[in-house]
C-alpha cells in the first residue's frame, strides 16, 4: 500500500496551477461575494426602474423635444401614449430579466453568473472606450453610478469564492 | 517535474475556469480604472469630495489591491512550506513558531487549562459580535481571527487571550493539522504546527492598506508565552525545542509588519494528557 506523499515543487508555480477546478463541494455554504454579487445586480434593476419613472414622467417634453421623424411613429397623443408603453413594457421585462438573473446567481447556477458578468464587461469595455478614445467625460451626474455598479458587480461576482460557489457541483 | 497524478493531471484544466480567470483579472483592471476615475472625481464635487475620497480608499484597499496581491502571489510565492502562512490575498503571514504533538480534543483541554479561549468562526453573527461588543465596549473572549492559510487550507481553529478588556491587543494562535506523512525541513513528524502572534494595535496594511492588527515584531515572546502557559497547566506536557529551525526567515507579515525571532521551534507534546473524549 502506497500512501501519497506531498508532491515535489518547482521554485515556481506554473501558470497553469491557476486553472485548475475549483472543487467539488456540493455542501458549501454561501459565501458574501455571492450575496453581494445578487444585492448589487438587484441595485441595478432598481436604478432601472427609476430611470423608466423618469422616462415616464417626463415623455411628454422629451416627445416634444425630439425633433427626430421617426418612420411610422404616429405624432398623436395617442401614438405618443403607445410609444411610451411599448418603451416601458420593453424596459419592465429587461429588468425583469435581469431580477431572475439574480435569483439564478442566489440559488447557485453557474450560467446566469457568466452571462450577467459578460454583460458587464461588455458595458464596461464600452464605457472605457469612449472614455479613452472619445475623452467621452464620466461624472457623477452620469456615468459614474451605473459604471460603478458594472465593475463592482464583476468583482464580487468573479471572486474565487463566488466561482467556486457556482461550481460547487462539477467534478474535476 | 510532478509526475505523481500522472496523466490525471492534463484533464484537470477547463475552459470554464480559464473564463473565470478572464473576469477575474478582468474585473481587477477595471477596479483600477474605478479606483482612478473615484481620484479624480474626488476633486470635482466640493465637500463631497471627502466621501469621494473615502470611497476610493475602501475600493483601493478591500477590492483592487487584494485581486492584484491574489493573481500575482498565486504565481510568485511558492506553495510549498516555507514557515510562514499565507494571508487570504496570498501575502506572507504569520511565522509557524510552534509545533504539537497529540489529537485536536488533548491540544483543546490544555488550552483550556492554560486560559485560552477558542476563537469563533467568521460567521454574520461573529461579525455582528465584533460590533456590538465594540459599541458597548463589552469584551468578546470568543472574537473570531482572521483566516492564514497554511497547506492551501485555513486554519482549524485558534486560541486567544484577551489583555485587560482592550480590544486592540490580545494574544493569539493559530493551528493547522499537517497532512498525513508530512515531515517538518529536517525531517521530524509533527500532527500540528502552530503560529502564535500578539496583536499590538490597530493600524493600516502596508501592502493592501486595509485596517488589520499590527503583530508584536518580537514573535518570541509570544511563542514562549503561549509554551509557557501550557506547561504551567498541565505537568504530563513535554517540550522539544529544535534550535535554529527559522532563523534563516526573518521578514514581514502580510500586514507589512517586521518580525525577529531566534528561530527555535518548541514542539509541546500533549500526548500524554487524556483526551476529552477517546
Amino acid at each position: 500500500m502506497t500512501t501519497p506523499t506531498p508532491n515535489k515543487r518547482p521554485a515556481f508555480e506554473p501558470a497553469a496551477r491557476l486553472l485548475t477546478p475549483t472543487g467539488y463541494h456540493p455542501d458549501m455554504p454561501r459565501p458574501a461575494s455571492t450575496v453581494a454579487g445578487v444585492v448589487l445586480v438587484l441595485l441595478r434593476v432598481a436604478a432601472g426602474v427609476v430611470v423608466l419613472a423618469a422616462l415616464a414622467a417626463g415623455w411628454d417634453a422629451l416627445v416634444a423635444s425630439a425633433d427626430v421623424k421617426i418612420e411610422g411613429f404616429d405624432p398623436t397623443p395617442e401614438g405618443q401614449r403607445l410609444a411610451l408603453w411599448v418603451v416601458l413594457s420593453v424596459g419592465a421585462a429587461l429588468l425583469a430579466v435581469e431580477a431572475l438573473l439574480a435569483i439564478l446567481i442566489l440559488r447557485g447556477h453557474n450560467w446566469p453568473r457568466v452571462f450577467v458578468m459578460l454583460i458587464a464587461v461588455f458595458s464596461i469595455s464600452s464605457a472605457f472606450t469612449a472614455w479613452w478614445m472619445l475623452g467621452e467625460e464620466i461624472t457623477l451626474e452620469g456615468t459614474f453610478v451605473s459604471l460603478s455598479l458594472d465593475i463592482l458587480v464583476l468583482l464580487a461576482l468573479s471572486s474565487r469564492s463566488a466561482a467556486a460557489y457556482a461550481r460547487r457541483n462539477e467534478r474535476g | 517535474m510532478s509526475t505523481d497524478e500522472g496523466p490525471k493531471r492534463r484533464t484537470r484544466y477547463s475552459i470554464g475556469i480559464a473564463i473565470d480567470w478572464f473576469f477575474f483579472v478582468f474585473a481587477g483592471l477595471a477596479a483600477i480604472w474605478l479606483a482612478y476615475l473615484s481620484f479624480t472625481e474626488s476633486f470635482q464635487v466640493g465637500w463631497w469630495g471627502i466621501l469621494f475620497a473615502l470611497g476610493f480608499w475602501l475600493l483601493l484597499a478591500y477590492l483592487v489591491l487584494p485581486r492584484l496581491h491574489r493573481i500575482l502571489t498565486a504565481i510568485y510565492v511558492p506553495d510549498y512550506f516555507i514557515g510562514r502562512a499565507r494571508t487570504s490575498d496570498g501575502l506572507l503571514g504569520d511565522p509557524v513558531n510552534l509545533a504539537f504533538l497529540g489529537g485536536e480534543d488533548q491540544i483543546e483541554r490544555v488550552m483550556a487549562a492554560a486560559g485560552w479561549t477558542r476563537a469563533d468562526a467568521v460567521t454574520l453573527v461573529s461579525s455582528w459580535h465584533i460590533v456590538s461588543s465594540t459599541l458597548a465596549r463589552r469584551s468578546y473572549h470568543e472574537a473570531p481571527v482572521s483566516p492564514l492559510f497554511l497547506f492551501g487550507r485555513q486554519q482549524d481553529f485558534a486560541y486567544q487571550q484577551e489583555v485587560d478588556g482592550n480590544p486592540a491587543q490580545r494574544h493569539h494562535v493559530r493551528f493547522w493539522r499537517c497532512p498525513d506523512d508530512w515531515l517538518l525541513p529536517g525531517g521530524r513528524r509533527v500532527d500540528w504546527v502552530a503560529a502564535g502572534t500578539f496583536d499590538t494595535s490597530v493600524g493600516l496594511s502596508l501592502f493592501t492598506l486595509q485596517v488589520t492588527h499590527k503583530i508584536d515584531a518580537d514573535t518570541d515572546v509570544e511563542r514562549d508565552h503561549i509554551v509557557a502557559t501550557v506547561t504551567a497547566a498541565d505537568p504530563r506536557i513535554t517540550v522539544d525545542v529544535i534550535e535554529d529551525f527559522s532563523t534563516g526567515y526573518h521578514a514581514r507579515n502580510g500586514g507589512g509588519d517586521s518580525i525577529t525571532t531566534d528561530g527555535d521551534l518548541p514542539i509541546v507534546d500533549v500526548r500524554a494528557v487524556a483526551g476529552a473524549s477517546r
